[in-house]
């Protein structure tokens, strides 16, 4: 059996630090509906986050707050509480560009009311009777959380570095919060898969879970990517296909086809543990420069002094 | 039939339905880009609770002693949001700090908003926000605002208006005022203040309120206090609605000899979001059966804890929501910049917001 103790998942113990919700704000008027300029494909598959992530995060807080009782480790019941006020934030942010992308005559709407309906109904509570049934059920969302986190530590990483975003001259206010969010994301990349092996754990289910997380984000990624590009009021024959999907990534303006692909047989090995990609630190650099989260920083000490 | 051939048929046939099912699902897809998945008949997302704006300053006046109007313009956006008499813009001054001023302009105009604030000095409790504005927001600055809100509304349920409003207290009585003058309903101002100079819109007011006397000014400095009691016995006719803007004293007395039949409407200016801070209450969980208390100097959300370890929170300054709850029973103080006006009638958020009285019930 030696083996096997060492193929556990062993956590960074660098990488982890205390967590806190941040206060952000984040004003759209001045943002243009390609806030990448000249490249529609890429602003919309990147825009699709608003239309998963507001129900998305929404519904992690959900279930989160119905997990909390299982919890036997103060360290981690302290990363949770502090995970749920980030992806709180996270909600709120993104969607208040919904109503932004509305007035640009780009109404979501359609496409969020299914959205609502798939995190809300379907992966709601679905009055289940109290015991096993409710258990399993509430296990299964927090692994599917785990396996959905991997790939947003994923993309937060991604777009830290994304230099071609600014070389490209994408919106600022627009940079930021994808940003502050990515950051947010490397900082708390390690609590849903921490929370999925304290309260679970089992391989299969995490297989499971990540091969449905998986399919589902293909699925709803470029079905929104589709219908920005086919509503988009500037665009007379807007399509989007994975050949340009596959051009962004090789121009460097979204992740590349092949780290994606790496990506997987990673979050499925026994050895994973979030911590081991990603950096903390310079999550945390970001963070100390983001406008948007020194302004909330400044609001905190403000107002909490008062 | 030999092996090869076998298997060449079977490879040409699953090779062919893959690409008619190609077909078709390219097809479904292409006339429908959101085929087939059922929505939520009353979406919830894309509905934010407040938006940010960042509005210039486009003028900055003195508009009485120690008080100065800004009006703000949004120079990208075709309209602001609506508002109506009584609701307040939160504005984040540059410093970070927030603060919420009424809105003290003209409704239909939708290009711009108008605030007005006193200079409060340190000595008389201000905490900076006001020399802020002030100082830091000039002409051409930009300033983040969040709403416009109103916890103020004006209701139309009465045949008359009387409103009593004390110093800067006038801001959101003055929008009242000119939508009750247009309506032509009847009403009645008292407007008190320290001297004459000092409160600004008078000569507007007194205008609205033309010979027959509806406006009654109260300097301090020349009449000394007001007498509310026998202002209210002879203006407030049986069942009108009375609204009062100003300080806590100045409420209080008002409250105290509101004549019967009358409904009371209070703006307090409620301190920003700042935990702790109060007196002492009674919180009861009614699901959990049990009772705490709240001390001065602590949150209901840590009594609860205390007794409900696994009760969800998280930022504990008023902003994430998630220790929103439902109130059943009791009068909430709410002390968050986050929960709707819609919201804020049945629950609050535990971490910051207390009672107003002596008891509150959670649904908990």
């Amino acid at each position: 059996m030696s083996n096997t103790k060492a193929r556990l998942p062993q956590p960074v113990a660098s990488e982890h630090i205390p967590l806190k919700a941040r206060n952000v704000s984040f004003s759209w008027e001045s943002t243009p509906l390609h806030w990448l300029p000249g490249d529609p494909f890429t602003t919309h598959t990147i825009n699709v986050l608003h239309l998963l992530l507001p129900a998305g995060e929404r519904w992690f807080v959900h279930v989160y707050k119905q997990v909390l009782p299982h919890i036997r480790d103060e360290r981690l019941r302290e990363d949770v509480i502090g995970f749920i006020g980030q992806e709180a934030m996270h909600s709120q942010a993104h969607d208040e560009v919904l109503p932004h992308l509305r007035e640009q005559g780009l109404d979501p709407t359609p496409y969020t009311a299914q959205v609502d309906w798939l995190f809300e109904k379907l992966l709601g509570d679905r009055t289940l009777p109290p015991g096993r049934a409710r258990h399993w059920w509430l296990m299964e969302r927090v692994a599917l959380i785990a396996a959905i986190e991997h790939y947003t530590a994923f993309l937060g990483d991604w777009v830290l570095n994304a230099q071609e975003l600014d070389r490209r001259g994408a919106d600022p206010t627009m940079l930021d919060l994808l940003r502050w969010h990515g950051a947010e994301e490397v900082e708390h990349r390690s609590v849903a898969f921490d929370l999925f092996t304290h309260v679970d754990g089992g391989y299969r289910r995490r297989v499971r879970t990540w091969a449905t997380a998986f399919t589902a984000l293909v699925f709803l990624w470029q079905r929104g990517a589709r219908f920005f590009m086919e509503n988009d009021p500037t665009l007379t024959d807007g399509k989007a296909s994975f050949r340009d999907f596959r051009r962004s990534g090789r121009a460097g303006t979204l992740p590349t086809t092949s780290d994606m692909i790496r990506s997987i047989p990673r979050y499925l090995s026994r050895a994973y543990h979030p911590s081991q990609e990603g950096s903390t630190e310079q999550a945390v650099a970001y963070l100390a420069s983001s406008p948007a989260a020194t302004a909330a920083e400044a609001r905190a000490h403000t107002n909490g002094a008062a | 039939m030999p092996l090869p051939l076998r298997a060449a048929r079977t490879a040409l046939l699953v090779t062919g339905a893959a690409l008619l099912t190609r077909r078709a699902l390219r097809r479904r897809i292409d006339a429908s880009p959101l085929w087939p998945l059922p929505a939520l008949e009353e979406p919830i997302s894309g509905q934010p609770r407040s938006r940010a704006l960042t509005l210039r300053v486009a003028r900055h006046e003195r508009v009485a002693e120690g008080v100065v109007q800004l009006r703000l313009e949004g120079g990208h956006l075709a309209a602001l949001p609506a508002w109506e008499p009584g609701a307040h813009l939160d504005l984040v001054l540059p410093s970070g700090r927030v603060r919420q001023y009424s809105l003290c302009g003209d409704p239909e105009d939708t290009s711009s908003y108008t605030v007005a604030t006193r200079l409060i000095g340190p000595d008389e409790g201000g905490r900076g926000g006001s020399r802020e504005v002030h100082e830091a927001l000039r002409e051409g600055a930009e300033v983040e605002v969040r709403g416009p809100r109103n916890r103020f509304p004006l209701l139309d349920d009465t045949a008359s208006y009387v409103f009593v409003a004390g110093g800067i207290g006038i801001t959101p009585i003055l929008a009242m005022v000119r939508a009750a003058d247009a309506a032509g309903a009847d009403w009645r101002l008292l407007y008190c203040g320290r001297s004459r100079a000092s409160m600004p819109f008078l000569e507007e007011l007194e205008k609205l309120g033309g010979a027959e006397g509806r406006v009654s000014v109260v300097a301090e400095d020349v009449s000394g206090r007001p007498d509310v009691g026998a202002f209210l016995r002879e203006g407030a006719q049986g069942g009108a609605g009375v609204y009062v803007c100003g300080p806590e004293g100045l409420m209080d007395a008002v409250a105290g000899a509101l004549p019967e039949g009358c409904s009371l409407h209070l703006e307090r200016f409620a301190p920003a979001a700042s935990a702790g801070g109060g007196s002492a209450f009674e919180v009861e969980l009614r699901r959990s059966g049990r009772t705490v208390s709240v001390g001065a100097d602590t949150t209901v959300l840590a009594a609860v804890r205390a007794e409900l370890p696994d009760v969800p929170y998280s930022c504990e300054q008023g902003f994430c929501g998630t220790c929103q709850h439902r109130v059943l029973e009791g009068e909430i103080d709410h002390r968050d910049e986050l929960l709707t006006d819609g919201e804020r009638g049945d629950s609050m958020l535990i971490c910051v917001s207390r009672a107003r009285g002596t008891r509150l019930v959670l649904d908990l």
